[in-house]
Order: structure tokens, then sequence, then C-alpha cells
């Protein structure tokens, strides 16, 4: 099994990356949501619908030959987070993450506690920042410390 | 004295209490004199006395240490 | 870093099952660019659209391109495509045309994404109450009447008004406030919430005590409420405070507001406790809302398919304060119901730490930890210092003169590389810093920006990413402690900023890299109590994969549980309490030890070691954290006749009576309750919370059982808080006959007469004196913490003046003590029922869960250090508060040399001890004297 990202495929392939994501939903593309924004494919099922798609060889190569753990990322920012970068067991344990919805002040209590604690943590807020209804008091008592 | 007499104060602020407390200043726009040179400490109990004294001694017009 | 935020996104869908969901998420389209935005607000300014700011609750405007608020996370513009003109009208893209850095992106796309999580915490939050539909209030008509979120923003610096408070009729500054509480709450008339919201009557004093400060004169402040709800730690003693500064409590529920003479204020109505109709003005009103379930929340439990209770709020039970009602799925903060700040954090993390509960057997798998190069060596090499002076956009640039200051910084010796940021602390500058250290060889750093206390962490980081050690920065704090608070005066401001530069230059010049002190994590927990807290935090650590000791006092688990029939919500508490009992017996990796104690405690966070009496045996164990849940009691009432009639008995022995004679209790004509029975008094100056609801608990139960019997209850405030209101107006409807008294002039009279027990009292309403002749008289006793003082001592932590534990943060760190790698749980902490005990010591394992899933664990490099100038005199030893520093004694050329030496582990930095030595034999790393004394030699502008 190998992690891809819908973005660095289409990218590949000339498509927008919704256009990925619709084909793993219709279950086109045989990829499972990984952590984050990744998918996990086996390899021989990737090469297969690479060529499908008729993606040169090499290409094809390069995306399902890379060793696990070498960042094909190398030599980008370190922003830039790898496409590729290592084979993932699949197996019945349970996933290590935990998505939290709400980004009040429970929320990001909730998801630090999780997050030092050896869990991925997916933040999830409505709005455009997290903070929520405390970030909106002056003050709290009984020290009458900003609430900030 | 001429009017236009502007002290240099050397202030040691707690970083837990005096100084945070110069950060809300800051957040509440809280206007006060520009006259304060603060130095952080971890805690006003570790200034020395001598490096008050030599403070005074070089110039210094005040010393206030906050905690 | 192992958190990855989702803004503007909410969930779809959720299938699979707890351990391996699949969430939907939908991210709304941001039309700026994350990557590209440096915050620089420029969008805003160019933005012609002004809409009203639902941040400042609608009392101030916002444009359409924004951000919520100063401080928001992730700091980044968002623009609003419903105000937006171009999506609304099809034209303007200002934002687009004047963006520096061509963030803006019109054609942004939501996004549908697929996450696969083990578990789900909902947080939607609350939503606070629109007072709109009460007529009667004249809010939305009135202009000074306004609500508590609508004040809260009014009284804040960092509000439209920049906290100087202005009525909005006619912009003169108020002189007398009114605060009308439970606005929206304890109200089954003209809205649904039956239930209290907990947190209205402290906001209401806080609000009260924070605005005499911004009135000239101090004010008058008002405060009409039904019952005053005090029933937190140190809460009684805020209300005293507030009494203190005069601000004026009225027992009334005002009926109506009118507007005040000239549309100017307000004119209030309302009627007495005695009967007595008054009418009284006020410059503003302020109504005290509460908390209700949001219309998002509604929809996220249809969405994830879990229940809601009668108030729409989450449905929960006591002995799983956090599950859902789906497996797998967590309630965090007031979804559950009305909190106030430091319940919502801890329920937070017992929410955190069920939801890891399943997931054990994957912890660490999807975690990553930051790698950073390896540490360029320094030593011996002459500083050459990098000075990043920080515009912060405008916030220091337009006081001071930025470009000024950074010609004067090239100056000064060893600085050899000065640049002028825009934002320090974006994204794009950490990374132009890095490539500045490598190009031009810079050792040490100084950026003067903002405040070392919110940023340091930050650039620390940088640097590390950079190679340097994190401890080679200096700050100089130009924004809070200069530019924002010289504003008028630009040329002094620039001046001083040069001096604060030229201070934190000196003091860089003589940094030395750190190295941070590392501790090798016992991945053990220790759990002293087994009452209903204890006994959660076993199992929840245990679940952890955490091999767990619990030391039991007693020779019996459970606690005050086991004489505990039903809990709040009426479940029963034997089957749940024998079954988690067993559970923590068959336990593999938990070992209780019963009749136990400490007698010993040494180490510290993540490596203490403890010697434990049990049974005549005593034997050593080792732990990373521990919990303390050494619980409380139910105090012996010292009057009211107790323990000379047979008829007067405390909560817990009228239980018992409940259970054992229920035929006899069923005959009875009468019952009286008394509350606050050695509570809220001077040697008790706290309420003991649970009493009210126990009160009419049994209350109801005696009515229910015979619907003809007196029942009456003699109170000071009825405390029912949260959905507990419940029984206090079911009682009421039951016919329960509640008489209020006031210990001082009013306190009740507990006497006997011709064998019959009688107790008297004036009833405020009618003000008239009442005899009750009573069959039971009901005490509700105090409730107090376990004495133990001793072991406190051996954990070095401390409690508060009515024997609670101290929490480190009476806010946000709500479990944690003072001491690190110590939790607390249960009524130790301070008294509550089972479910607040049971959601606390869940939140304790959270907490602990923090330091011990780690093997290594590492603390700050600022420690004391002895130097050779040493000479064993020890007068360090008294003063360190820490008890870090002991005398030694060792042979040099058959000589006895003193010296002292320091516990790096336990020393906190504080240099009282550097203070202290004459001769500078101790030294705190990065304060050192002489590095104070080269920030003081450059502050008056003299060579170092």
């Amino acid at each position: 099994m190998i992690e891809i990202r819908p973005s660095r495929l289409a990218s590949l392939l000339g498509v927008h990356r919704n256009t990925v994501r619709n084909w793993i939903r219709s279950g086109k593309l045989a990829a499972k949501p990984g952590v984050g924004k990744r998918y996990v494919i086996s390899r021989s099922e990737l090469a297969e619908f690479l060529r499908a798609r008729q993606v040169s060889a090499g290409v094809i190569q390069e995306l399902t030959d890379r060793q696990p753990g070498v960042s094909a990322g190398a030599g980008k920012t370190r922003y830039q987070k790898p496409d590729i970068d290592r084979e993932v067991p699949m197996s019945d344990k349970p996933v290590g993450s935990v998505m939290v919805v709400g980004g009040g002040i429970a929320g990001i209590q909730s998801a630090l506690d999780l997050a030092e604690s050896g869990y991925f943590v997916y933040l999830l807020e409505k709005s455009p920042g997290i903070g929520g209804n405390m970030a909106r008091l002056d003050k709290t008592f009984p020290t009458n410390d900003c609430a900030m | 004295m001429s009017e236009s007499f502007e002290p240099k104060i050397i202030g040691f602020l707690c970083n837990w209490c005096a100084y945070a407390g110069g950060d809300l200043a800051g957040v509440m726009r809280i206007q006060y004199p520009p006259n304060l040179r603060a130095i952080r400490v971890m805690c006003s109990g570790m200034v020395h006395p001598e490096v008050v004294v030599e403070a005074l001694c070089n110039g210094a017009d005040g010393v206030i240490v906050m905690g | 870093m192992n958190i990855e935020l989702l803004t503007l996104s909410e969930i779809v869908d959720v299938a699979g099952q707890a351990g391996n969901f699949t969430v939907t998420v939908k991210k709304n389209p941001r039309y700026i660019d994350m990557d590209k935005c440096i915050a620089c607000g420029i969008c805003a300014q160019r933005c012609p659209k002004k809409v009203d700011d639902e941040f400042n609750m609608g009392i101030a405007k916002r444009k359409a391109a924004y951000i919520p608020y100063g401080q928001t996370v992730p700091l980044k513009y968002v623009i609003d495509p419903v105000n937006c003109l171009y999506f609304t009208k099809g034209k303007c893209r200002a934002c687009e045309k004047f963006c520096p850095t061509g963030a803006v992106n019109f054609e942004d796309k939501e996004e549908i994404l697929d996450f696969s999580v083990g578990s789900l915490i909902l947080s939607p939050g609350f939503k606070p109450y629109d007072p709109s539909g009460l007529d009667f209030y004249g809010y939305g008509k009135i202009p000074d009447v306004v609500t508590s979120m609508e004040y809260e923003r009014m009284l804040s610096a960092g509000g439209p008004f920049q906290g100087h408070l202005e009525k909005r009729s006619d912009g003169r500054a108020p002189k007398s406030i009114a605060w009308i509480q439970c606005v929206g709450s304890r109200n089954t008339n003209q809205c649904e919430n039956g239930y209290c919201s907990s947190v209205c009557c402290m906001y209401a004093m806080k609000q009260a005590l924070i605005t005499e400060t911004h009135i000239a004169g101090g004010g008058e402040q008002t405060i009409f409420m039904m019952d005053l709800r005090a029933h937190g730690k140190e809460f009684e003693r805020y209300h005293q405070y507030a009494l203190e500064h005069n601000v004026r409590f009225v027992r009334a529920r005002p009926h109506t507001i009118d507007p005040g003479p000239g549309n100017s204020g307000v004119s209030m109505r309302y009627v007495t406790e005695d009967g007595r109709t008054m009418k009284e003005d006020f410059d503003m009103a302020v109504l005290s809302v509460g908390m209700e379930a949001s219309d998002d929340a509604r929809r996220l439990a249809e969405k994830t398919g879990i229940s809601l209770n009668h108030y729409q709020f989450a449905q929960t039970s006591s002995f799983k304060p956090a599950a859902s009602t789906r497996e797998g799925i967590f309630i965090g903060g007031a979804f559950g119901g009305p909190l106030n700040i430091p319940t919502a954090v801890a329920q937070a993390s017992s929410a955190a730490a069920e939801a890891a509960r399943g997931l054990a057997s994957s912890k660490n798998s999807l975690t990553r930890e930051k790698k950073y190069p390896a540490e360029t060596n320094i030593a011996g090499k002459e500083p050459r210092i990098g000075v990043f002076v920080c515009s912060c956009g405008v916030n220091i640039s337009s006081t001071v003169d930025v470009e000024a200051v950074v010609e004067y910084t090239k100056s000064l010796p060893n600085v050899v590389f000065v640049e002028n940021n825009m934002f320090s602390c974006s994204t794009d500058t950490q990374q132009m810093m890095a490539k500045a250290v490598a190009e031009n060889e810079l050792n040490r750093i100084v950026v003067a920006a903002c405040s070392p206390r919110t940023h340091e962490p930050l650039f620390q980081d940088t640097l590390k990413e950079a190679g340097l050690n994190g401890y080679l920065l200096e700050m100089a704090n130009i924004r809070n402690h200069n530019a924002w608070v010289h504003q008028k005066e630009p040329e002094k401001a620039t001046q001083k900023a040069m001096d604060q530069v030229r201070m934190a230059v000196a003091k860089a010049r003589m940094v030395q890299p750190l190295d941070k002190l590392q501790v090798d994590v016992i991945q053990k927990a220790l759990v002293v109590g087994g009452g209903p807290a204890g006994l959660s935090a076993a199992l929840g650590l245990a679940d952890q994969g955490y091999e767990t000791v619990l030391v039991e006092k007693t020779g019996q688990l459970g606690g005050n549980a086991l004489n505990i029939r039903k809990t709040a919500k009426g479940e029963d508490v034997g089957p749940a309490l024998r079954e988690m009992i067993r559970n923590v017996e068959a336990n593999q990796r938990i070992r209780v030890l019963k009749n136990a104690r400490l007698t010993s405690v040494n180490g510290i966070v993540g490596s203490f070691s403890s010697d434990v009496e049990a049974e005549g045996k005593t034997e050593h164990i080792e732990y990373g954290a521990a919990i303390l849940a050494t619980g409380g009691r139910e105090t012996v009432p010292e009057q009211y006749l107790y323990g000379t009639d047979s008829r007067v008995m405390t909560h817990l022995e009228f239980d018992r009576e409940l259970a054992d004679h229920a035929g006899r209790v069923k005959q009875a004509n009468t019952a009286v309750f008394i509350q606050c029975v050695g509570s809220r008094n001077e040697k008790r100056n706290y309420c003991s919370r649970i009493c009210c609801t126990h009160t009419a608990k049994s209350a109801i139960e005696l009515k229910e059982q015979n619907p003809d019997m007196n029942v009456y209850v003699l109170y000071r405030d009825i405390r029912t808080y949260g959905a507990k209101e419940d029984f206090y107006t079911k009682a009421r409807k039951l016919g329960v006959k509640f008489i209020r008294y006031d210990p001082k002039d009013n306190d009740p009279e507990v006497y006997q007469e011709d064998a019959g027990l009688k107790v008297r009292v004036t009833d405020p309403i009618l003000g008239l004196p009442v005899v009750i002749d009573t069959d039971y008289l009901v005490l509700a006793a105090a409730i107090e913490a376990n004495e133990v003082s001793d072991l406190l001592s051996l954990f070095r932590c401390d409690t508060n003046q009515d024997g609670f534990l101290n929490e480190a943060h009476p806010k946000l760190r709500p479990v944690d003590l003072a001491v690190d790698g110590l939790f607390m749980a249960g009524m130790a902490a301070y008294p509550k029922m089972i479910e607040g005990s049971v959601s606390q010591a869940r939140a304790a394992v959270s907490r602990a869960g923090v330091i011990l899933s780690r093997n290594r664990m590492y603390l700050d490099a600022v420690k004391s250090y002895v130097t050779e100038q040493c000479d064993g005199c020890a007068v360090c030893l008294d003063v360190c508060p820490y008890d870090a520093i002991s005398l030694t004694e060792e042979t040099i050329d058959g000589r006895s040399v003193k010296k002292v030496s320091t516990e790096a582990a336990l020393c906190k930095g504080c240099g009282l001890c550097e203070a202290t030595c004459p001769k500078q034999g101790i030294q705190v790393h990065s304060f050192t004297n002489n590095q104070l004394r080269a920030q003081v030699r450059a502050a008056l502008d003299l060579p170092n």
C-alpha cells in the first residue's frame, strides 16, 4: 500500500483535484482515505489506473517505485507535504486519529490533550478562526484575567 | 532642573506578572510616558541589589522592581 | 504539529463505527490563499462593503473581507461571499487589486474531503440566548438595553469602543447600570429553557466589578436576581468582594423595561420580595442572557446520529459523562448543557480521554515528532548578531520609525545583519530568517517585535530549524511595551525602540546555548483515593495502557458513593459502582493497595517514587504522574438540635431512613429541610453545591410517596444549577413550600415542645413568623475535603483557605495541580456530584496521559547553576522555595571544600539564590548578573 495526494495526482494527469476525489468516491480509483488529505492504494492498482490514463511508463515508475520513507517532496521547500512518503500497513486496528468538531475553548483543549498523548487530531471549525465564545469575553473572574 | 527633564528609569519586570501587565497595557492601549526601560526577569526576586545600586550609580534616575 | 486545523469546515456525513469512522467534511472556500496571506489587512481596508460584525455581537461593523478578531487563529483573512460585492453584484474585486501578495482567489471552490478517524468529539458550544422575543424588556427597541455578550464587547479594550463605556442612546458615559438575571434561563413561559445557565450570576458580578473601574467615580451597579448562584470554588468570596464594592443585589425579576426620559436610559418596574411595586431609572440595562443549544449543534447531532435531551443539549449519563448515545462519538464542552469555562475545559479533557480509550492500541501510529537539523557549534565564536525589526503591519510602524531603528541598529557592536519585516511571525518571514542565518553565519538573533511571552516559542523554533540553539534568541518588545503605549509620542517611542534594541543586542552578545533538561518518563501512574473519582481515574489510565497503583486508606473501595442510592439524573448508584469496583479489581494493569498510605514522595514530574505502607508492609513504587482523589465528606452539624433529637438528621442519614424505613417516612405529616448548615458561613466560606439538588430530590420523593405531606425547605438561595433546575421546578409544582431565611436576622429556630419538634422562621413574603411542627428535620450539612495535609506536604502542593486543592490555573488548567505531574479529581477539589467526579477523573487521566505517553520529556533549560565563586556559605539554601539547593562537601588535596549544588529538575529558575548570593556563586542561565548588568548599561547607553 502506498499513499497518494489527490492534488499531486491531479496535476500529473492534468485534471482538477476534485476530479480525482470524485474518482475515489465513485470507486473508479480504488483508494481509501488515509491521514490528512492523503489516500492509500495498492501499488499495482495505482499503476494499472495510470496506465489506463496513458501516463508515461517513466512517471508511473517514479510514482509507484518510490522507496518507503523517501519523500517525493525532497528538494522543495519544507512546507511542501510529500505526495507519497511511506508504506502504510492496513489492519483491523483502530485508527489512531480523532476528529474534534468545534474550535472553542473545549475543542481546543480536547485537541491539545489528544495531540500531546499520541493521537493525530483534525480540529474542525465552522467559522474562519478558532476561539469560540470565550474569545469574546473581556475578562474572566475570579482573577479578572484577560480571556485571551 | 529644566522643565524638559526626562528621567531614565530602569524597570525589572517579573515575567509572570509585571511584564505580563506591561503586555496587557499594550493590548489595552493604555498610554504612559516613554521613560521606562524594562528588563524582563523570571522573578522579581532574582534582581541582585548590586545590580540596582550599579544602575543608580551609573546615571539611572530611578529603578523600579515590579513583581 | 499533530493537529490539522480545518476552518470553514463542517461535517456532511459520518460512516463506519467506533475505531474506524470515515467522516466526510465540506470545506468552504476562503477565497484567500492561506499560504500567501500575510494578514496585512489591506483587503479589509479596501473592501467597500460594511456588514454587522458577528464577533462583536453586531454592535460594530466589519468588512466583507475580514478577520473575526485581532488574534484570530489562523491569522488569515477571509472573504464572506454572502456580502462581498463581487459575489452579490458581479463587480468590485478591490481586494484582489490591492492585495500585495496575490492571495485573493475568487475561483476558490468548496472541497469535499474524507477523513478516517478512530473517534469523534463534538464540541459545537452554545449560543447566547436572543432576547428579541421578550418584548417587555424592549431589547432591540430601547437603545440602552443590551445583552451581556454585547456588554462584554463594550467593556473590552479590543472591542468596538476600546473599552470606553458609552450609552448607545446619546453617547454619554453611564453612571447607573442594572443587570437582569435569568434572561432566557429558568423560564418556561416565554421560552423553553427551564434550566439554569449556571454562569450568569458570576459573570454579572464580574461585569459589575469591571464596570466600576470603567466609570469615573465607580458608578452604581445593581443586579436583579431570583437566587444568587455562586456554587463554585471561590465564588462565595467573589460575591463578598462584590458586596464590599457596593454592588447592590435586589431579589426581584423585573417585569417591564420602558425607555427612560428623553429615550435615554431605562425605566424599570419590579416587585420586591415583600410585594411592593417599584419603579427605578437606570442609565443602562444589561440582560444576563443564558446559554442555549445552537441550531448548528442540532444539525450536527442529526448528521452524527446522536440523541439530544429535552433541552436540545446532548444526552449523557452520570457514569459516562462524555459519551454520546453513539459509540465512538463523545461530547465536549457546553454541548451537554451549560458549563462555565473551567468545567468546559475539564469536560473537554475528559472527552479526550474517552475518545482515546478505544484507540490505545494505535497510539503514536499517526503522530509525528518534529525533527530539527543538528545544532551548529558556536563555542568560541565571536557573536554575529542578526536583528529583525518587525513592523507588525502598521501596529509598530505607525508609531515607531522602523526604518530609523534599522539604520541605528546597524551601528551596534557585533550586529552583522539587520532587516525590517512586515510581519516577523509570518511563515515566509520565518523561512527568510532561516536563510539569513545560513547566508550570514549568524549565531545570535534579536527579534524586535512583540512580547516574548507570546512569541518566544515561535522564534525559538525558527532558530532551531536554522540549526541554532533556541536560547540564542533575545526579543525586544517594541510593540506591547512601546508602539501601543506611546502612540502620541512617535519620536520618543522611536528613541525608546532604539534603546530596547540596544539592550537586547547587549544581552544577545552574552547568551549561550543551553540544553533542555531531559527526564526519562516512568510510564506508570499512581491514584490516591478509591471513591468514584479514583476508580474512574485508575480505569482510564489502565485503558490507556499505563500500569496504575490505586492507594485507598480504608479497607473498602467506593468512598462516599457507597452511601448514595441514586445519582442526580436518577440512575441507581449501587450496580454501577459495584461494576466499577469489579473492573478495577479484575484489571491486570491496576494494583489496589487497601488500608494503605504514602509515607514518602521523591522525584519530579515523569519520575516520582514513593513508599507505601499497606497492611503492615511497606513497598516502593515508581510512577510518572499521580492523580489525587482523596475525596470529601459530609460534616457533622453543630446546631438545630442535631445529635440531641433523633428526628434531626443529615442528608445521608435521611437517605438511609428512606431506604430502610420507607413505611415510617410515608406516614409522616411534615418534613422540614434546612439548607446551608455549616456552609456559607465564616468557618466554611463556600457553598457545598450539591445539597440544594439533594434536597429537591428528597422533597420530590416525599411528595410522590405521600402527596399530603407538608414539606418545607428553608433556604438561602436555591442553587439547582444547570438542568437540575428541573427538580426545583418539579418540587414547587408538587407543593413543596420554599421559605427563604437569612442567618443574620432570620435564622430558623429549632426547639422541642411537648415531645414535638418545632421550627420557627419568618416568611419574608408574608413578613410573618411561621411555626412548623415537624416529624423530620433534614439538615443539608456542609461538605468538606478530607484532611490529608500529611499527603499534601509530601507532594508539596497546597489547598485554598477552605481545604480544597488549588489548581494550576483556575480557568485553563482546572485539573492540574501547581506541582507538575500531579492532577486532582473528585471532592478533594470541590464538592461535586458523582457525574462531576467521574468527568473530572477522566480529565485528569487525559492530562496525565500527556506526560505518560512519551518515554522522555524535556524541561525548560532556564535553571540555576553553581559557579567557581561559590564558597559554600549556604545563604541560598534557605531562600530557595523549591528545596532545589543542597550543601555538598568534598575533600580536595586534603582540604575539605564546601559548595552548594542544585537539582535542576526541582529548580524553576526563579533566581532568588542569584539575588541572595554575595559573590555570584550561583546564577541562573540566560539571566545572570552580568547579563542583567549588560542590559542596564545598554539602557543607560554606557559601553559594555
